[in-house]
């Protein structure tokens, strides 16, 4: 996955044939978390924690169900995401890499989160292979692209 | 600002508004570092060097207190870390 010359309005992406089935597949296990993972705070405090917590999730949700949404419409946009020759072309506005990112990082966290949050990550690496342990790297994998295309400054401003 | 607007903000108990709660965001071993100074830059618009000093602070002291702000405000931030997932949470400063 290589970042192709882009603009401030849309962020290129040259992804390998095996890249762009790898993506899919990878994006089609979101959500991987559990719903309510995240506590609002860690002790409690606050003038209504229980209703805020509350809110909270209900945001998380909301938000979950949004990025599913619009994850399908991207994967179904040939405008976004479609073959080409050489593998597959990726285009994402700038506000858009940001919740792939998100979506990602989702996979990332809920597939270590299934493998019952080791703190050790080594120890995942055995010898048989694990769909979680696998999902978690590639995901990871695709996170780390993103980001360095995302650091990478528009070869032009507007076009 | 319309009158109804003000009253209402006058109602606001005062702890709500005042900058009394800490956010912050605690280590875990599955983000990456990049990533977490990554999305400090997004959702506080600090400069790259601020974010990684605090992603490092999360990633050697076990936490970092991000800012510390109203109810309200620490509210948006904890939902912002957390649609990225990052552990963050809110605790009142005592």
């Amino acid at each position: 996955m290589k970042r192709l010359p882009s603009t401030a309005a849309s962020l290129e992406f040259h992804l390998e044939p095996w890249e762009g089935v790898m993506l899919a597949a990878v994006l089609s296990q979101y959500p991987c978390l559990p719903p309510a993972h995240q506590p609002l705070s860690r002790n409690g405090q606050g003038p209504d924690t229980l209703a805020d917590q509350r809110l909270l999730d209900e945001a998380l949700a909301d938000q979950r169900r949004d990025n599913q949404r619009q994850l399908t419409r991207l994967l179904a946009d040939t405008t976004r995401f479609r073959q080409s020759d050489k593998g597959w072309r990726l285009s994402l506005a700038p506000g858009d890499a940001e919740w792939v990112l998100q979506i990602l990082n989702d996979i990332r966290v809920g597939s270590w989160a299934k493998l019952g949050s080791p703190d050790d990550l080594d120890e995942l690496r055995g010898d048989q292979p694990n769909p979680d342990v696998g999902l978690m790297e590639t995901a990871g994998y695709f996170q780390m692209r993103l980001l360095a295309g995302l650091r990478t400054p528009p070869d032009h401003p507007k076009r | 600002m319309l009158p109804g607007t003000i009253r209402e903000a006058e109602e606001k108990p005062r702890s709500a508004l005042e900058p009394g709660y800490l956010v912050i965001c605690w280590n875990d071993p599955v983000n990456f570092m990049d990533y977490v100074t990554h999305v400090f830059q997004q959702v506080f618009h600090w400069p790259l060097q601020k974010a990684r000093h605090h992603m490092l602070q999360v990633h050697q002291q076990g936490k970092s207190v991000l800012v510390r702000e109203s109810l309200e405000k620490a509210e948006y931030y904890v939902h912002s870390l957390q649609k990225y997932t990052l552990h963050a949470t809110m605790e009142r400063d005592e």
